[in-house]
């Protein structure tokens, strides 16, 4: 993860010196914006990768000497298939057509994308337990 | 050298354990988080889209080969040349990307799983969904969208372009877009967090490093695709000014346009050059050469591609030639790199032409070409006299046919036994090279000279005393020698669906180098039931070949290797 963010520390680098010398250049606004704008998105990433590695610490990707039995027991909960994916997409592009088509498709649409959501979000919950299932 | 098992028996078997019924595996695929799984459905819809596009190329060239119209009105050829860019960008080239990501990438890294396997697949309903919706501007009275695929403002708006088939084109790539962002999204975090132990990211396939690279792109660029696009609509549909030229709206669309544009270039060539990457070791018998030169050359490509957006705006006057022209050649030079290593790779090792060789050779060919023609499109004074003309034409397709559909079919080739356990037919993929190779050589040579003397983009008509006939009715007979080439490759998958036996060993080629031929063809659910240890850049080598993991180029060493630095023949671990 440590590369990973340098990558990004080192993109965002880039696009700064580049967007700066741009504008220099030219005194293009959309330009310079979208350079600094993607300077900005890179930088973010590489401070969430950085942090992030600095309080999770050691991990044996990063180890080029690991052996595979370093790796966590316990890998996290993977759905193994669902339905909810095609109707929160299904909802969202009803959502998309009602912007050209009329507003109680539009309507539609957002009501449909709630209900996605909340079947979504809730898909591996059971109310009776206190954490999702584990398979 | 193909272990196989004979095909009755291993059918007779699996229906004895599970009876197979076609509802069972239309939902399971359907509902399916499994990478492997949503990797087949993008590359099937994606093919699709592909032979959907390419009948609209037909029908363009069909059009083209005499003066006169023949076939279709003006209107309907713009939209057939619109939605055949189109398609071919947005819903065929880019969700090509995903899906070769999906299929391969996870087992590359020795991951069971992606980090947000819902997420996956939402990301490929969004696609087909919002690709749908764009095609189905043809189902509309007025036809689809036929303002070219960038769609420039003000022909895109509502007083020059009032169809709902421009409306549906919007909206569609803007949700496929979505999806494209989402799946990108999957994909760095994947990578960044799910490798296997010992699999640091100097060790990651070069086809990974290329996934990885094309996500952080897709997450630069397509933001900004959606923005401009939701923009347009709110300008076509609520009457917002945004985009109108008298407040300077036609340049900022080009400019936002090609700032998501060129990077979306790379988007769709980075991946095929790490397809290139993956199979040309495995067929010349050597390991990749320079493989942090080439993980460098793909940063360094992705980092100047989005300085670089403004040479598509040569021709405005309103944008700095010097500042575009600079970067744009800069951008020759990693890709320069990558060609040198790709040819280093090759260099003295023990090659081997099966069809996935072959397209790789095409790919060389071509790309080759279109990168020259690249390089000269680059100086303004060429770049004022070509513009918009049949050599920008035949330039980008020699760049993106050449990466995309060449890449792709070698990719198809080389893994095919990891996606359906049976190998491509290698005599009937030859026919396909050379079918391909040939014809789209016919078609897109002669458009450099069509080009030159004139001829532009997007005219559905010539003169026939302007002298392109002969030129463009050569391009026609290519490009059908072109599109039958594809029935080869339909036949070779339906011929070694039904007959080919299954493949029973892990690494059908014999110099697999990564880890997806550590495993079985098709891989299990979880990709593995058991990981090699990882120690070099290709682990799966390593562990089929434990004599040769001392040695890093099993070739003659000589005094070449002893002053510039050879392999280092130490023990690795």
């Amino acid at each position: 993860m440590k590369s990973g963010g340098y990558l990004f520390f080192l993109g965002g680098l880039f696009y700064i010196v580049t967007g700066s010398i741009y504008y220099f250049i030219t005194r293009e606004p959309v330009g310079t914006t979208a350079l600094i704008l993607t300077a900005g998105l890179a930088e973010l990433v590489a401070f969430f990768l950085l942090f992030t590695q600095k309080r999770i610490g050691y991990q044996p990707e990063d180890n080029s000497e690991a052996q595979q039995n370093e790796a966590p027991a316990d890998y996290g909960f993977y759905s193994p298939h669902s339905w909810w994916p095609m109707i929160v997409a299904g909802a969202t592009a009803i959502t998309f057509l009602g912007l050209i088509f009329a507003v109680w498709i539009l309507l539609l649409g957002l009501g449909l994308v709630l209900f996605a959501v909340w079947g979504w979000l809730f898909e591996y919950w059971k109310f009776e337990r206190v954490e999702p299932i584990r398979h | 050298m193909t272990l196989i098992e004979d095909r009755a028996t291993v059918s007779a078997h699996a229906h004895a354990v599970k009876p197979n019924k076609m509802g069972n595996t239309f939902v399971k695929w359907m509902t399916s988080t499994d990478p492997k799984t949503i990797g087949n459905l993008y590359l099937i819809t994606s093919f699709i889209f592909f032979i959907i596009a390419g009948a609209m190329a037909m029908v363009i060239r069909a059009e083209l080969a005499r003066p006169g119209l023949q076939f279709v009105s003006n209107e309907q050829y713009n939209q057939m040349f619109t939605m055949h860019g189109t398609i071919m960008l947005f819903l065929f080239a880019t969700p090509l990307f995903a899906g070769f990501g999906n299929a391969i990438m996870p087992i590359q890294i020795g991951a069971p799983d992606v980090s947000f396997p819902r997420l996956n697949l939402v990301a490929y309903y969004l696609y087909l969904f919002g690709g749908i919706i764009v095609v189905s501007g043809f189902l509309t009275p007025d036809g689809a969208a036929s303002f070219g695929w960038f769609a420039y403002a003000p022909l895109s708006n509502a007083v020059h372009s009032p169809t709902i088939g421009a409306d549906l084109w919007i909206i569609g790539l803007a949700i496929s877009g979505l999806g494209t962002i989402l799946g990108a999204v999957n994909f760095v975090t994947t990578i960044l967090t799910m490798r296997a132990p010992g699999m640091v990211m100097f060790r990651l396939p070069i086809f990974t490093w290329t996934i990885l690279l094309t996500s952080v792109l897709v997450l630069m660029a397509f933001p900004v695709l959606a923005a401009s696009l939701i923009v347009l609509e709110v300008d076509r549909s609520f009457g917002a000014q945004v985009f109108e030229p008298e407040n300077g709206g036609a340049i900022l669309w080009q400019h936002l346009f090609w700032f998501f544009g060129h990077p979306e270039v790379y988007i769709i060539a980075l991946p095929f050059f790490g397809i290139i990457s993956e199979v040309i070791p495995v067929f010349s018998r050597k390991p990749v050469f320079g493989y942090k030169g080439l993980v460098f050359a793909t940063i360094a490509i992705s980092g100047l591609s989005v300085a670089v957006w403004a040479h598509h705006m040569y021709v405005t006057g309103a944008v700095s030639l010097p500042f575009f022209a600079l970067t744009t050649m800069l951008i020759a030079v990693p890709t320069g790199v990558k060609f040198f290593n790709w040819i280093g790779t090759m260099w003295r090792g023990s090659i081997s032409f099966e069809t996935p060789m072959l397209f790789v050779i095409g790919f060389l060919i071509t790309f080759l070409i279109g990168g020259l023609t690249g390089v000269m499109l680059a100086m303004p004074p060429i770049d004022f006299h070509v513009s918009d003309s049949y050599f920008v034409v035949a330039h980008f397709h020699y760049t993106v046919f050449g990466t995309v559909v060449f890449a792709m079919f070698a990719g198809f080739y080389f893994w095919w036994p990891k996606f359906t356990g049976r190998m491509l037919d290698d005599s009937i993929g030859k026919i396909h090279f050379w079918t391909v190779f040939v014809g789209f050589q016919v078609t897109f040579l002669i458009q450099h000279w069509l080009g030159i003397k004139g001829m532009p983009r997007r005219y559905a008509d010539y003169l026939a005393s302007d002298g392109f006939t002969l030129g463009n009715t050569i391009s026609s007979i290519g490009s059908f020698l072109l599109g039958a080439s594809t029935f080869f490759f339909l036949w070779n998958v339906y011929k070694t669906w039904r007959t080919a036996p299954l493949v029973k060993v892990n690494d059908p080629w014999g110099w697999g180098m990564s880890l997806e031929w550590a495993t079985s063809c098709p891989p299990p659910r979880h990709n593995f039931t058991e990981l090699p240890r990882i120690r070099s850049e290709r682990p799966a080598f390593d562990a089929a070949h434990p004599e040769l993991a001392d040695a890093d180029l099993p070739v003659r060493k000589n005094i070449l290797d002893d002053t510039i630095g050879g392999p280092k023949l130490g023990k690795r671990n």
